[in-house]
């Protein structure tokens, strides 16, 4: 193994990128781009959902519940007077909920205070729902419970959250770590394989393999060079989710682009594994959905592994970008320390081992045999 | 250490694709110092032969010897030996001229300043001064093969395997091509060429006929314009008919 060599290959592809600028773009616009839409279109946070609110009891206790419901962004209130037809209200006027309060609810309310469980007096809230989109129908729940919580007469049960890792961490927060680790996945596989593909097709791949360089040093000499554009990608994705969206990163950045860089590691060796299926440009091209589709919709980046079904579950864990969201996210958002979660650790390890020393074999198979 | 005097060994080499046999129990030795032409049609397997002299294919039988190492076995013992020109114009056509040479030269363990005097030494042999810092997809036809030709020659090797090195070219610049030949030659190196073009057989020092992936004839190209007169009991006007006389004769000599 020798030093020279493989700095041969790093800095012969790094020019390569340089001269071509349109890919140079964009490798740097993609995670700007990446990071500027999925932000915004998946910020997560519900706005401007509008709501009817009739208040046909108009006590304290009723204007404090619509205080609450008021102060909460995601919502545009509504106040009536009357309501006869909730549901016509749902389809002429647009509200996505109706919110009655009915007259006695108040005193039934207390009633239920003052005589416990040996009543069945019970304050009781109408709630007509549009449940067509149940994000929206979940978000009305949950802030008409909360305006109820909010109270603060001590229902029956207090729960005493004690909340970990992410105190005031936005849906945003835990999304920029997905997208750095989606990023590099992507354009670290795709550029590896691209640029071995090209190899083959022009003919320089034989003469790289008649001259001295061993598999191995081709190889880190591609690591070294794409860790490099990896840590270029990440800090634009950085400086998007600081400056754009004012993320919070709870742990160290140190940690979080060495967790990076080695997330790049393995897809540049998942590129060249890849590239032993492929004889033509065109042929590779038809891996890119492969990559990203698995990467996008089953690694827990968009929502939680556990909403996917069941029988998909286990194909999440074949997925490596599964294991660098947990451990992008246990660096940068928990604050921990890579080791602190491992199976997400263990699990951008051994795609890192696999896949490079499978390459490594498969770059032998693909050097000599051809027509 | 005395220089082996069998530069290219092939004995009863053979390689099948499928059921395709591109080569077939093909043996030849060539010589330090020799010009060695393979001639043949398109398929014959030319390339498959050079490929497995340099070591990038495996044979399924038979052995390769390249200045004394077995092949591919061995072949880190003369990587820095010889050199493989491949038939595309196998260069980094997003690198500039000079930057193809440096990689080359790199990885051949050569300075940079020692790459920087070779790369204006080849350019001006190539006759691509001027061109240094052009992007290889911009250069013509003509000129990437030059390039290549120049990547080959970069580090010095004692032994070259050139398949197909004037394809596509126009008939002054082979010229230009083969006074190169010629001139390496006259230095000592041993050059193992590829060409379809049955004109430059006529420039080899030995000439050998490929067809089906087997050798039917070799020999200078006198021999050869000799026994093709014998056989056919006239004398062949040029080079393409004494591969008319030799192949054709070869496949009634199958026949009978």
């Amino acid at each position: 193994m020798k030093a020279y060599r493989i700095l041969a290959v790093a800095e012969r592809v790094l020019r390569q990128l340089w001269h071509d600028r349109r890919v140079l773009g964009f490798m740097l616009f993609l995670p700007a781009v990446a990071m500027l839409l999925f932000g915004y279109s998946f910020s997560g946070d519900i706005t401007d959902v509008r709501v009817a609110f009739v208040d046909e009891d108009d006590t304290d206790l009723t204007a404090s519940i619509l205080e609450s419901l008021q102060e909460d962004e995601a919502f545009e209130i509504a106040v009536l007077e009357t309501v006869d037809d909730p549901e016509r209200l749902l389809l002429d006027a647009g509200y996505q909920a109706v919110i009655r309060i009915p007259d006695k609810f108040t005193s039934l309310y207390y009633a239920h205070f003052a005589m416990g469980v040996a009543t069945s007096a019970q304050g009781t809230i109408d709630l007509t729902l549009d449940e067509s989109d149940p994000q929206i129908a979940s978000t009305i729940k949950m802030g008409l419970a909360d305006a109820i919580m909010d109270l603060g007469e001590g229902g029956p049960v207090e729960i005493d959250t004690r909340q970990l890792y992410g105190v005031e961490v936005r849906f945003i927060d835990s999304f920029a770590p997905a997208i750095m680790g989606l990023v590099v996945a992507l354009l670290s596989t795709v550029l590896t394989l691209l640029s071995i593909v090209r190899e083959k097709v022009d003919g320089t791949f034989s003469r790289v393999w008649v001259s001295p360089v061993r598999r191995a040093e081709f190889i880190l000499g591609y690591v070294i060079a794409l860790g490099l554009v990896a840590l270029a990608q990440s800090l634009v994705v950085l400086a998007i989710g600081i400056g754009v969206f004012d993320i919070v990163i709870n742990g160290s950045i140190a940690w979080a682009f060495a967790c990076v860089i080695l997330f790049a590691v393995g897809s540049v060796g998942l590129g060249t594994l890849l590239s032993a299926l492929a004889q033509t440009e065109s042929q590779a091209i038809v891996f890119f959905p492969l990559v990203v589709l698995p990467s996008v919709l089953l690694s827990g980046m968009m929502w939680p592994i556990q909403a996917i079904p069941r029988l998909l579950r286990p194909l999440s864990y074949v997925v490596p970008l599964t294991y660098s969201n947990r451990l992008l996210r246990a660096v940068m958002v928990k604050g921990l320390e890579p080791w602190q979660e491992p199976v997400g650790f263990a699990g951008v390890l051994v795609f890192v081992v696999l896949t490079i020393l499978l390459s490594s074999f498969v770059l032998r198979q693909s050097a000599g045999e051809r027509e | 250490m005395a220089e082996p005097s069998v530069v290219f060994r092939a004995d009863e080499l053979t390689k099948t694709f499928g059921t395709l046999r591109a080569v077939d129990r093909l043996s030849l030795s060539i010589e330090t110092g020799e010009i060695y032409g393979l001639v043949g049609p398109s398929g014959a397997g030319k390339t498959t032969l050079i490929r497995m002299l340099s070591g990038l294919t495996t044979p399924n039988a038979g052995t390769v010897t390249l200045l004394g190492a077995p092949m591919p076995a061995g072949r880190r013992a003369v990587e820095h030996r010889f050199s493989y020109m491949p038939q595309e114009r196998a260069v980094y056509r997003d690198l500039s001229v000079t930057e193809n040479l440096l990689f080359f030269g790199r990885l051949y363990a050569m300075s940079r300043a020692r790459i920087r005097e070779r790369t204006r030494e080849l350019l001006e042999l190539m006759r691509l001064e001027g061109h240094g810092k052009q992007r290889a997809d911009r250069l013509s036809g003509g000129e990437k093969q030059r390039l290549s030709l120049a990547c080959a020659l970069l580090h010095e090797p004692d032994a070259l395997l050139l398949d197909e090195p004037t394809i596509g070219l126009d008939p002054a610049l082979r010229r230009e091509f083969w006074d190169h030949f010629h001139e390496l030659n006259g230095r000592g190196r041993t050059i193992l060429l590829s060409t379809h073009y049955l004109q430059e057989a006529e420039w080899c020092g030995r000439v050998g006929l490929i067809q089906r992936g087997r050798l039917i004839a070799e020999g200078t190209p006198g021999a050869l314009r000799r026994e093709a007169a014998q056989r056919s009991g006239r004398e062949p006007p040029d080079m393409e008919e004494v591969f008319l006389i030799l192949t054709g004769a070869s496949v009634a000599g199958g026949a009978s």
